[in-house]
Formats: C-alpha cells, sequence, structure tokens
C-alpha cells in the first residue's frame, strides 16, 4: 500500500462508502460487492484514518467487521464533516494560500506583479506571474479576493472585516455551534467555526442523522437549479438494485423527513404531467438544462397539491384521487389526554372528534394512505377500528396486526 | 464556488494554527500538533512535506522552525459561508442569539449576498405542530441566560411548570440545550443537588420554564454530562431482529442511526441490532419500533418485550 494517500480528489466514490458503513454498520470485506478488495482495503484505511475516535471493530466468524459507533445524542457536532475536509492538493496551493493572503493583508492592495516579486524577495518563495494570478483569480471567484481595475494595472485585495467581527462576536459563535448541528449544510457552519477557532459545547441535537450531509454537494447543485428555475437532467442509481437512470425534471422544494433526516427532492415531470419525489441519495449528479418559463405556476400548483400529502407520494394503489382514512381510538380521560396532543400534533391537519366517553375519532383525506401505516402503528393498544377507502390499508394494517400477535404468541385469550 | 474545496480541508487548519502559534518550534512539537488536530496519519502526509522544504512557510534556523506567517493571519470569509450566514438570517431561530443591533450589522453588510437557501425552499412534512415560540421574548430572554449558565456553570434559579401542571421550583446548572428537528423544540439537560447531595439529571422543556433567575453561585466540580447519559443507560440493551424486506433494514438503520447501535448480520435475511437506551428514551423508542409492524422483531430485554406485549394485547381486546 506504498501509494495509499489520505486525502482524495474528488467525493462521490467516498460518500458511497461512508454511507455503507455509517448506515449499515455490518459489511465486511467480502460484502462489499463490485469492489476489488484492495480497494475496499484503501477506503477502509481511510476511513479509520478521518474517523478514527469513532471507528468500532469488531471480529465476527465470518471476518473483520468495520463500523462506526455514533450516538447524535453525546456528540457537540457530527463526525462526517470530518470527510468534507480531506480534498487533496498540490504544494504549489497550500503555499500560495497562505503567502498571497498573509501579502495582501499587511499592502492592503497589489498587482500580480506586485505580489509575484514580494513572493521572493519577503518570502523566498519562487512563482511565475502566471502561476500567481491564476490563483488569485480562482481566490475572486471563491470570494476570498476582490480585483479592480486602477488604469491599466489590476490591483488584487482582501477584506477580513467581517471575519474579525465575527470572531470578536459569541454570539454568532453560539449561533453557529448551534446551527452546524441542527440547520442545512451543517458543514458550511462547522467550516465557519473552524474559521474562528471556536467549538461547540452547549448545544445537542436530538434527531439527528448525521449520514445525510453526505448528499449536500447535490443539494446544492439542486438549489442553485430552483434559484435559476430551470430544468435539470437527474443522473439516479437505485439504491437497492444500483441500476442506473436519468430523468428529466423540473426541481421544486427540497421535502424532509425529521424521522429518519431523509431528504427528497420534489420535482414536476413534463412528460407525465406529474409531480415525484426523488430520494437525494440516489441523485449522484444532475445537469441544468432549459429555464421554465412557467415555475411559478406549476410551484403554486404543488403548494396547493400539498395540503393532501402525507409523505412524499401523490398516488396511490387504489386509483382514487384522494382516499379517506378514519381512525378511532379509546383515549382514557383525562389521564390519557396526552393522545389527544399527540393526533394534533402529528395528525397533519386531520379533524379530531369525540364520538362519546373515551372514544375519540381522527379523520384525514390525503393522496397515499399507505404512508400513513407506520404513523397509525404507532397507536397499536388503543385503536378501535380503522378505516379507508383503499380496502388494501386497512387488510394491511390487520394483517400485520395478526403477524405480530402471532410472533409474540399473543392470543385473545390471554 | 465548491462545497468540496481545499481551503476547508483538515490540512490548512492545522497548518494556519502552527504558523499562527509563533513560537520557535520544533518538529516534535509541530508533530504533537498535528496529532491532536490532524487525521490519523496526516504525520506521514504533512512532516516530509515541511522537513524537505515543499511547503515553504517556515524559516528554519537548524533544528528550529519560524513561521513566516503573521500571528494575526485571519483569511476573509468565502461566497458560500457568507451565502451560508445570510441564509440563516432569514431563520426565525437566529433571534435566539443575535440582538437587534447585530442583525441589522449583518443584514446590512450581508446586503449584496445571495442566501445559500430559502426559508421556502424546505418543507418538513412529518414535523409535528407546536413547535417553541422563538419570537416570544420571554422565551429569548430565558435562553440567553441558560446559554450564559452553561459557559459560567451558575446555578440558576428556575421556575417551571412540569407536563402536569405542577409548579416547580429549583436550583439547577445548565449542561446543554437539546434541540429536537421532530418536534421542533428545545430541551435542557441540567444537573440539581439533590437530598444527598449528590447530582441528579434531569430535564426540561424551555417553553415549560416560566422564570430564570441568578443566585450568583457556580458549580465547581467538573461534570461530564456524557458519562451520566452513558450511565443512565439500561445494562441490557434492546435486542432487534430485522427481516431485510421491504426494504426494511436501510429504513431501521436510518431510523435508529441517532441512538447508541451495533448491527450484525446473524443469517442470509435477518439481522440483530441492539440499541442502547435510557428510562427517558423507553417509550418514543417503542413507539418507533412498533412503527415497523411486524418486520422487527424484538427478541429482548424482558421490560421492552414486556411493554411492547401490553400494547398487543390490549389491542386485541379493542378489535
Amino acid at each position: 500500500m506504498s501509494d495509499f494517500q489520505e486525502l482524495i480528489k474528488s467525493f462521490p466514490k467516498t460518500r458511497e462508502y461512508v454511507r455503507d458503513f455509517f448506515v449499515y454498520g455490518f459489511k465486511n470485506r467480502n460484502e462489499f460487492k463490485g469492489k476489488s478488495p484492495r480497494t475496499y482495503d484503501n477506503e477502509r484505511r481511510r476511513l479509520e484514518s478521518w474517523l478514527s475516535p469513532y471507528v468500532r471493530k469488531d471480529y465476527t466468524p465470518k471476518g473483520f467487521n468495520i463500523s462506526l459507533a455514533i450516538d447524535s445524542n453525546l456528540l457537540d457536532t457530527n463526525p462526517l464533516f470530518q470527510v468534507w475536509k480531506t480534498k487533496s492538493f498540490t504544494d504549489n496551493d497550500i503555499v500560495l494560500h497562505f503567502l498571497i493572503l498573509n501579502i495582501l493583508i499587511k499592502h492592503k492592495s497589489m498587482s500580480i506583479e506586485d505580489i509575484t516579486d514580494t513572493l521572493l524577495t519577503e518570502y523566498e518563495s519562487f512563482f511565475d506571474v502566471q502561476t500567481v494570478r491564476r490563483k488569485c483569480n480562482t481566490y475572486v471567484k471563491e470570494g476570498l479576493l476582490q480585483k479592480e481595475k486602477k488604469g491599466k494595472t489590476v490591483l488584487f485585495s482582501l477584506d477580513t472585516s467581517l471575519a474579525l467581527w465575527l470572531k470578536s462576536n459569541e454570539n454568532i459563535k453560539d449561533a453557529l455551534s448551534f446551527f452546524q448541528m441542527a440547520g442545512n449544510f451543517g458543514i458550511m457552519g462547522n467550516h465557519l467555526l473552524e474559521h474562528l477557532d471556536w467549538e461547540n459545547h452547549i448545544f445537542r441535537v436530538k434527531h439527528s442523522f448525521f449520514v445525510h450531509t453526505l448528499e449536500d454537494e447535490v443539494l446544492y447543485a439542486i438549489l442553485n437549479s430552483i434559484k435559476g428555475k430551470t430544468s435539470v437532467k437527474l443522473e439516479l442509481k437505485s439504491s437497492k438494485t444500483k441500476a442506473k437512470n436519468t430523468a428529466d425534471c423540473i426541481p421544486l422544494q427540497i421535502f424532509t423527513s425529521t424521522r429518519s433526516g431523509r431528504r427528497f427532492l420534489c420535482a414536476y415531470i413534463r412528460k407525465s404531467r406529474r409531480f415525484t419525489c426523488y430520494r437525494l441519495d440516489t441523485i449522484q449528479s444532475l445537469i441544468p438544462l432549459e429555464k421554465a418559463e412557467d415555475y411559478d405556476t406549476i410551484l403554486d400548483k404543488l403548494n396547493k397539491n400539498r395540503q393532501k400529502l402525507w409523505g412524499v407520494s401523490f398516488q396511490n394503489d387504489s386509483r382514487n384521487h384522494l382516499d379517506k382514512l378514519t381512525m378511532t381510538l379509546h383515549v382514557k380521560e383525562p389521564s390519557e389526554n396526552y393522545i389527544l396532543d399527540r393526533l394534533d400534533r402529528e395528525g397533519r391537519g386531520g379533524s379530531v372528534t369525540k364520538i362519546r366517553e373515551n372514544i375519540y375519532k381522527y379523520e384525514t383525506e390525503v393522496f397515499d394512505c399507505n404512508e400513513m401505516l407506520p404513523w397509525i402503528r404507532t397507536f397499536i393498544g388503543r385503536i378501535v377500528s380503522l378505516e379507508c377507502t383503499d380496502k388494501s390499508v386497512e387488510a394491511r394494517f390487520y394483517q400485520d396486526l395478526n403477524v405480530m400477535c402471532q410472533m409474540y404468541q399473543i392470543s385473545e385469550t390471554q | 464556488m465548491e462545497l468540496f474545496s481545499e481551503i476547508y480541508s483538515c490540512y490548512f487548519k492545522v497548518l494556519r494554527h502552527i504558523l499562527c502559534s509563533q513560537n520557535e518550534l520544533t518538529i516534535q512539537d509541530i508533530h504533537n500538533q498535528i496529532s491532536r488536530e490532524g487525521f490519523e496519519e496526516s504525520l506521514l502526509s504533512i512532516i516530509p512535506k515541511l522537513e524537505s522544504g515543499a511547503w515553504n512557510l517556515f524559516e528554519k534556523k537548524g533544528e528550529i522552525y519560524i513561521s513566516k506567517i503573521s500571528s494575526d493571519f485571519i483569511a476573509p470569509l468565502s461566497h458560500l459561508e457568507k451565502s451560508y450566514l445570510k441564509a440563516l438570517l432569514n431563520d426565525p431561530r437566529i433571534k435566539l442569539f443575535l440582538n437587534k443591533k447585530e442583525l441589522e450589522y449583518l443584514n446590512h453588510i450581508l446586503f449584496p449576498i445571495s442566501p445559500l437557501w430559502k426559508q421556502e425552499d424546505f418543507y418538513y412534512y412529518d414535523q409535528f405542530t407546536g413547535g417553541d415560540p422563538y419570537e416570544d421574548e420571554n422565551y429569548q430572554n430565558n435562553f440567553h441566560l441558560l446559554v450564559e449558565g452553561q459557559k459560567s456553570k451558575e446555578f440558576l434559579n428556575i421556575d417551571y411548570t412540569s407536563p402536569k401542571g405542577n409548579r416547580v421550583h429549583h436550583y439547577y446548572v445548565p449542561l446543554s440545550l437539546e434541540y429536537s428537528v421532530k418536534n421542533n423544540k428545545f430541551r435542557l439537560l441540567a444537573v440539581r443537588k439533590t437530598g444527598h447531595g449528590n447530582m441528579e439529571l434531569q430535564i426540561l422543556n424551555l417553553d415549560r420554564i416560566k422564570s430564570i433567575s441568578h443566585t450568583g453561585k457556580f458549580c465547581t466540580n467538573p461534570i461530564s454530562l456524557n458519562e451520566m447519559i452513558h450511565n443512565s443507560y439500561y445494562k441490557e440493551p434492546l435486542t432487534l431482529h430485522i427481516k431485510n424486506q421491504r426494504n426494511t433494514l436501510e429504513r431501521a438503520m436510518l431510523h435508529f442511526a441517532n441512538y447508541e447501535k451495533n448491527t450484525t448480520k446473524i443469517d442470509e435475511n435477518t439481522y440483530e441490532c441492539l440499541i442502547y437506551y435510557n428510562q427517558g428514551m423507553e417509550t418514543e423508542l417503542l413507539i418507533e419500533v412498533m412503527s415497523f409492524g411486524p418486520m422487527i422483531t424484538v427478541v429482548g430485554n424482558d421490560k421492552f418485550l414486556y411493554s411492547l406485549k401490553k400494547r398487543l394485547k390490549r389491542q386485541l381486546s379493542l378489535s
């Protein structure tokens, strides 16, 4: 393994490995199909190096098992942010980064020729003008430097006033400590915290799903398309079958589950005139296409349709436009009134009516009642009856209940 | 603008800290700094670059390394960093942290910047309603006092209404503020002294706190929150058997990703997952397990199994 490198050039390849280790946390060398043992060994070594405090090794009869032991209740940051800090670079990149910024902090504004001279005279570093110009122009694009023309001379400068203000302000550092854990693009909050040499010791996030940071590169590209109101071609890879596919669509909004952390792109497919959701972890990349002139009209339509969504499915198996679900519950009053609170907080607009003492009815109308089943099961022990215009939903609930009773050997006579 | 860029890399951060330290450094000092802040194998890559002079950022005098960079070196913010900050200014929770003047300054300085995202770009379809009142001034003040108290380790006098409606009044040292995305609520993890003089971990919902006042008394003993949480876990974890049908395995692994857990394959189609939890997590975990129906089998512990069976028996008696 003499050619082993700790840093990497591109993110997508590693994204899949980290996901497999983190999400599944049980795959051994033989279970990583489609990859050579050498590739597996290198990727594993990298992950162990980046995430060493969280790597757990177990020896099983089938081989060596590595997984990530991460309990979000106990952590001040997302350990998987480390994966974002692994981009490889050249010797020139790192030297020019520190020297150019240092020169411009001292000298305010300078031409490329002057910067190149200063590199040689003050820092004993010889670079040709072209290399210095390329780096400065890249940093203008990144926002680190400003460029302005004075007469015939192009001058480069930088402004650290915002960085210095942030560094002196504890309130904003506390805010970043929180948002890096609990907000979108937490990795950017984490970069800023590191930039300001500050660490979070106050905030934790209870329902935090660290693995989803790996989708942020795709998310960034999607948000750019939403901003530009453009159509895109998505390149998709099924998480189950690994089959590849493409889809042309208009990205509209990101749907997020707070229970699993999963994020979906909700998009409009012009060809079939339907809204569809794609899981972000199945999107490999996207190619921007033409501007969608009727973007706002489509977005309005989505906002209207969203009221009848339970989760992310816009259609059901019953061929009804909408299905109605009625769940009657036994709620002992007043000691179990928290169940009524749950229906109110979790019922997504469904109505709750008192039928008689201790008996309540919850009713709602949505596109796909199948999506409601996991939530309905959380009321097991209180469900007096369940009715749905999609009969398969009713059938599945009672079938599953029977299977569970058999599994745990529970019969009516007990 | 790239999210995955070397300007945010671990190596750049480690080097910045070494370069700004301004001390005359030996190679051993540099070793120690890299070991503390770098990845496990970063030493192998960084040290040869410094020794060979390929990264010509130090002046070398014999065995001593002297930085060529000023000690007040700070990089300006990138477009992405500014764009991220701008997006945060539109989040209602930012008012928990920044006062009016600070918000005005940032809004002014970031005026030409486009936010990385807008609030309406995201839709949290299963977030519970009834989140905390972030706009409420009393709530904001309480939040501030708790953040300050956490830093100074001060015993705070907290007046609280319990879920059963009782008024509770105690002295607490704030340890952590925990946010739940699902509930859109904050909870305070704090300790208070028991009658026996021991410290006891308590969890309070922020929106139930009526008032907070200073006591001027501070906790001097070190307290490890993680140790307290770890110690609160049941000795016997919850043991689940997961069948890999209807994509259950992936769903379960994501669903339980926020618990400390260990998963192993036990036969061709079944996986065993051990989940570590405490009494406070028990009801929520039971509900989450039930939501999977028969695709997940609870094998142990006995206490959890008993609770699950009790619910099923009650269900049979109703239907």
